[in-house]
């Protein structure tokens, strides 16, 4: 039995296809021009270009690394700013349905991408676990971006939608990897008689540890932390300098993102070389299997009461693969699993696909559904 | 000067092995380690991906006595070698203070 919201998407499935008129389709291709003819998406281009051709650049690791902290920080620092802004006028009124949203989320798309790969795609227990940890994930790179885009459009996002961003981070890595390890205990068991050695003991409680205490849990949601309690106990004067630096429509930050986004490029362009030997069902995966959460983010985002930006970014990030959180904590506990697999669809194939198509599209199935 | 003969283990893999692959050293009767960053490149390259500035590739070396070093290769062969891109080999060194790298 179908609950009501599921009833109603797969319901008005046919109408989709039916009411995608010439006005749409022309609306559509906008969209996607005011976002590719931007600075962030082209600078990811060029990256992949520079590896293609061999160029050479190369962005000094602690530079980079040291961007993705700023990335993070401004994320959960605007973040919080502007929840305790939304707390002090609506309390949690406004906020606890797209919470609620979002956990459902967390713990649906690991679970869909499992069953698909596994069943559909005939991949092993263990690379679907994995990949599946992925997908579950998301990616604070591509929130930044689909953010960006939503304010060159001028359809702001609610203002916590870093919150939801660092509640969709855990569950999803967690619930694919459990199941994985759970799943693949037999195989494991036989594997080690086979080989005559002991069974390795999981580190699932090792990797679910490395997952909370990561770089990207801890300064987003240590940031948002932060400019929640000193935006609501310091003085608006005292935050102006803080607030300045870290926002997001900031000279810093979009700066900062363009030259991320230039490294992500350069490796992504290393990884496309990896997309013959991953196949085309993981392909067709990569690019079908956001389109799906994004529309169910989408769809369910705007149920929960997020505005049309809001709707945009949410259907990103529930789309988007994790590939900063997750692959460690595969690694560790799925070894079986290759993670060339899981980093090029995470990588190669649904991180450019979502920043160059996926968010307008997003934006527009959120006007589709209704969003304002 | 006195010079002592003993081996010298070394590990290159990745990171998220590398740790515990250096605890399980000192376990089997290594007094210490060195611990490296290194690049290259193997079968496995998966490991390359450098975003997040964990999937790197790390090397750690024991000197060790001959028993030592045996119970640490073993150790690595069967436990890492099956999923994980590892390598490992053994050399002779000749050690000054060779007595501080023998257990007990």
């Amino acid at each position: 039995m179908l609950t009501p919201p599921f009833a109603t998407v797969l319901d008005s499935m046919p109408t989709l296809v039916a009411v995608f008129n010439a006005e749409q389709l022309t609306r559509m291709v906008n969209s996607l021009e005011q976002n590719l003819l931007t600075p962030i998406p082209l600078c990811f281009l060029l990256g992949i270009i520079c590896t293609r051709i061999h160029s050479g650049i190369k962005i000094p690791k602690e530079f980079y690394l040291s961007i993705a902290i700023f990335l993070l920080m401004s994320i959960g620092f605007i973040g919080g700013h502007e929840l305790a802004h939304e707390y002090q006028a609506h309390g949690v009124s406004t906020i606890w349905k797209p919470a609620l949203v979002t956990l459902f989320l967390g713990c649906l798309t690991p679970i869909t991408s499992f069953l698909v790969l596994r069943y559909i795609g005939g991949l092993s227990i263990a690379d679907s676990a994995g990949i599946a940890a992925h997908y579950g994930s998301t990616s604070a790179v591509t929130y930044a971006v689909a953010n960006s885009f939503v304010e060159q459009t001028q359809h702001p996002a609610n203002s916590f939608l870093p919150t939801l961003v660092t509640i969709l981070e855990c569950p999803g890595i967690a619930i694919a990897l459990v199941l994985g390890a759970a799943l693949s205990a037999r195989e494991r068991a036989v594997a080690a008689a086979k080989a005559g050695r002991p069974v390795k003991e999981s580190k699932l409680g090792e990797a679910l540890y490395e997952v909370m205490t990561g770089q990207s849990i801890m300064l987003m949601a240590g940031l948002l932390v932060i400019g929640f309690v000193s935006t609501i106990f310091m003085p608006e004067k005292g935050m102006e300098p803080f607030l300045e630096f870290f926002k997001s429509k900031g000279m810093l930050f979009r700066g900062a993102l363009c030259i991320f986004l230039l490294e992500m490029g350069l490796v992504a362009g290393e990884k496309l070389s990896d997309l013959l030997k991953v196949g085309p069902f993981l392909v067709a995966f990569g690019i079908l299997m956001p389109l799906i959460h994004g529309f169910l983010g989408v769809y369910l985002g705007h149920m929960a009461g997020l505005n049309l930006g809001g709707c945009t970014v949410f259907g990103a990030i529930v789309s988007s693969a994790s590939y900063i959180a997750a692959p460690p904590a595969v690694r560790l506990t799925l070894p079986e699993a290759n993670p060339t697999l899981s980093i090029t669809a995470a990588l190669a194939i649904t991180f450019p696909f979502n920043i160059a198509f996926g968010i307008p599209i997003y934006f527009e199935m959120a006007k589709w559904v209704g969003a304002t | 000067m006195q010079l002592y003969p003993l081996k010298l283990v070394t590990v290159v893999g990745e990171t998220v092995i590398m740790e515990d692959i250096a605890k399980e050293g000192l376990s089997l009767g290594a007094t210490g380690y060195t611990m490296s960053e290194v690049i290259g490149q193997g079968s496995r390259s998966a490991r390359n991906v450098i975003i997040t500035g964990e999937a790197r590739t790390l090397k750690v070396e024991f000197v060790v006595p001959m028993e030592v070093a045996y119970k640490i290769l073993a150790h690595v062969s069967t436990t890492y070698f099956e999923y994980y891109a590892c390598i490992a080999w053994l050399s002779d060194v000749q050690v000054v203070r060779g007595q501080a790298y023998i257990a007990g």
